[in-house]
């Protein structure tokens, strides 16, 4: 199998697609407004028609792309190009303004590709282990496992837990729609044959992360046309020495272990994973004060932990098929367009495509060191492409993409409907990722419900007398009362100092 | 509208389409006898929705006086919006029946003039983006992907 997937992956043709997908990754990247998730989404319906390697191993390259690209802008404007890069912006902002743009860059190329090692490593020994626990899961373990993944991905996610809820159970709805497992009796299809199969995971992922947002930018067209000073820089190898290289290495191992779990544990996100290395490195360090004045440091924090994610997102998603963020949930439907389950069992029956993935993500590791320090001054010009140009153009290859996916015009119509769908969440401040979990999970959510009862002849004490599904319940149950009880201290807090409550962002990539 | 009266829509919209959910699945009948049956956790959704919909009803009425008096800013571009979303509408509607060549044409071209401004409105640019992008696309899925896009009626 490692073989096999070595061949696959080291051909021309499978490392020009990596190539190719970490170039544009790292545009999507670092053009504020765009994103990684926009870049998996718009080239996922490209796959479909590629050998599954190679269909896959473009998505990896998209995925490291995506969320390394972010440092550019988040150093050279001062604007985060994906909301992972947050914390990089409190350093590289200020290294910029002394000058040192150039060393911020290169430093944050080569602590991504480092926390990038790290997440991929992680990934190759933790989930075989995980893999060999979940083989003692059955349909009632399942069944808790999608219970645990909804209530802690819509109490993480979201500003509070009732919208968090309401996104998720709406993708659970959503999911329902078409023929049901097991007896496949058509539900909420209202006499549509099209909607016999339910809707169709890459349209609403279109509609939902991409056409939402040239909505909203039309929204806010006259901001579009703004152009923000861009800071000059001066770069020579990657901006540290071999002296500073060493020091810095207890920080880039904690920040990697940190992004590691963030990534394995669903619904969190890479914003959070730096935002908590870079605190976690300032409590560390002999000098906290000089954080936020322009010191490495902080951006080596930032850069290593949320590419860790990275690795860490893809533990649960291959054992479990568990997304545990919104690249993720998009990855997950690129696997099973391409015919892989994942599951405990995907390192027998797929485990070459396992292998292939892991080949993927250290060569587009790899590539994004060398190509994006050897391209940063064409990515940092692609800065200024005009958005009132480059929006149309998306909205175009999202039809496209819609289109190809089934090869049908009520796909694209979809898009829209799903598009409107999101814009009403975001004017009433729901989150759109427990939607597409929601959405995801559906499915895993009735059929193992319904297995587990017929096996138990209707008994629902299955999911308590099951040691692990009763687990997983019990840590749902825990996660949605501390959620509660945080929120409501939070309120309470802000109303004794007479401040506005500010809920957690959502916690997106 | 303020921030209470949009939660409290908000979760009149949410009840309703709980209630809808349940509606829609009573006909559903139960086939094999152990099991729960393909209407029971459409159902369940259903009311967990209306539920949901409901703490969010009586969380908004219960929100303190101050939080009321809170209008939302809404300073956004309501025409460009709008005017956004009719587009898509129609080029959606006509990707099919003129093909996606014409279609899109005229969708970039309409949705790049909408999104700028006159200080950065180069019509011919525009015009040659509009035209060429689609007839490249359109190639790219024709003959090297050997997936067809809509043709229309002016056949290509």
């Amino acid at each position: 199998m490692i073989a096999a997937a070595l061949a696959n992956v080291f051909n021309p043709v499978c490392l020009a697609l990596i190539w190719v997908g970490t170039v544009i990754g790292i545009i999507f990247g670092s053009v504020p407004g765009l994103s990684a998730t926009m870049a998996v989404v718009l080239f996922l319906p490209m796959t479909f028609s590629l050998e599954a390697t190679r269909g896959i191993a473009l998505l990896v390259g998209l995925y490291m792309g995506g969320i390394s690209g972010g440092l550019i802008s988040a150093i050279l404007l001062k604007i985060p190009g994906t909301p992972s890069s947050i914390s990089t912006v409190f350093d590289g902002g200020p290294m910029a303004e002394k000058g040192e743009a150039g060393r911020a860059l290169g430093v944050g190329i080569l602590y991504s590709f480092i926390g990038s090692i790290m997440g991929i490593l992680a990934l190759m020994f933790i989930s075989p282990m995980l893999a060999k626990v979940c083989l003692l899961f059955g349909p009632a373990e399942y069944f808790s496992v999608a219970v645990f993944s909804l209530t802690i991905i819509a109490a993480l996610s979201g500003k509070d837990l009732l919208n968090g809820l309401i996104a998720g159970l709406t993708g659970l709805a959503l999911s329902m729609v078409g023929m049901a497992p097991i007896d496949t009796k058509v539900r909420y299809t209202f006499g549509n044959y099209q909607l016999l199969n339910g809707f169709d995971i890459t349209v609403l992922l279109i509609g939902v992360f991409a056409v939402t947002d040239i909505i909203l930018a039309g929204f806010g067209r006259r901001t579009l046309a703004q152009r923000l000073e861009q800071k000059k820089y001066q770069l020579k190898g990657y901006g540290i020495s071999l002296v500073e290289f060493i020091q810095q290495i207890p920080n880039a191992i904690i920040s990697s272990i940190i992004g590691i779990i963030i990534g394995i544990l669903p619904g969190i996100g890479g914003s959070t994973a730096g935002l908590l290395a870079y605190t976690a490195e300032k409590s560390r360090s002999k000098y906290p004060e000089k954080f936020g004045t322009g010191i490495i440091d902080g951006v080596i924090a930032s850069e290593t932990s949320n590419n860790a994610v990275i690795g860490g997102s893809l533990v649960p998603l291959l054992c479990m098929g568990i997304p545990g963020n919104t690249v993720a949930a998009v990855f997950l439907g690129g696997l099973l367009v391409h015919g892989i389950n994942p599951g405990p069992l995907i390192f027998d029956k797929s485990g070459q495509y396992v292998y292939g993935i892991y080949f993927a993500l250290i060569v587009a590791s790899f590539f994004m060191l060398i190509f994006e320090r050897m391209g940063l001054r064409i990515f940092a010009k692609l800065l200024d492409i005009p958005k009132h140009i480059l929006l149309p153009i998306i909205m175009v290859m999202c039809c496209v993409g819609a289109y190809s996916s089934n090869s049908r015009v009520f796909d694209v119509q979809c898009v829209l409907f799903f598009a409107l769908l999101g814009l009403t969440f975001k004017c009433f401040k729901i989150p759109s990722t427990p939607l597409i979990i929601g959405f995801i999970l559906g499915s895993m959510f009735e059929e193992n419900l319904r297995m587990a009862l017929q096996a138990s002849h209707g008994n629902w004490m299955i999911f308590i007398t099951r040691p692990i599904s009763c687990s997983f319940l019990i840590i749902a149950v825990v996660f949605c009362a501390y959620t509660v009880i945080t929120n409501l201290k939070g309120r309470k807090k802000a109303e004794e100092e007479g401040k506005e409550y500010h809920e957690p962002e959502e916690g997106e990539l | 509208m303020t921030n209470k009266m949009r939660d409290i829509l908000c979760s009149i919209i949410v009840i309703a389409f709980g209630a809808a959910m349940i509606y829609y699945v009573k006909d559903v009948r139960r086939v094999i006898r152990s099991d729960v049956g393909s209407a029971f956790v459409p159902t369940l959704i259903g009311w967990c929705i209306v539920i949901t919909g409901a703490c969010k009803f009586l969380y908004a009425i219960f929100t303190s006086l101050k939080e009321e008096s809170k209008k939302i800013e809404f300073n956004q571009d309501m025409f460009g919006g709008i005017a956004t979303i009719i587009l898509m509408v129609i080029y959606m509607y006509f990707f099919q029946s003129i093909g996606f060549v014409v279609a899109s044409a005229c969708y970039l071209f309409l949705q790049m003039l909408l999104l700028s401004e006159k200080s950065n409105r180069k019509i011919l640019l525009f015009a040659v983006i509009a035209v060429i992008l689609p007839i490249a696309v359109d190639a790219l899925f024709v003959y090297v992907i050997h997936m067809p896009l809509p043709v229309g009626v002016f056949g290509f």
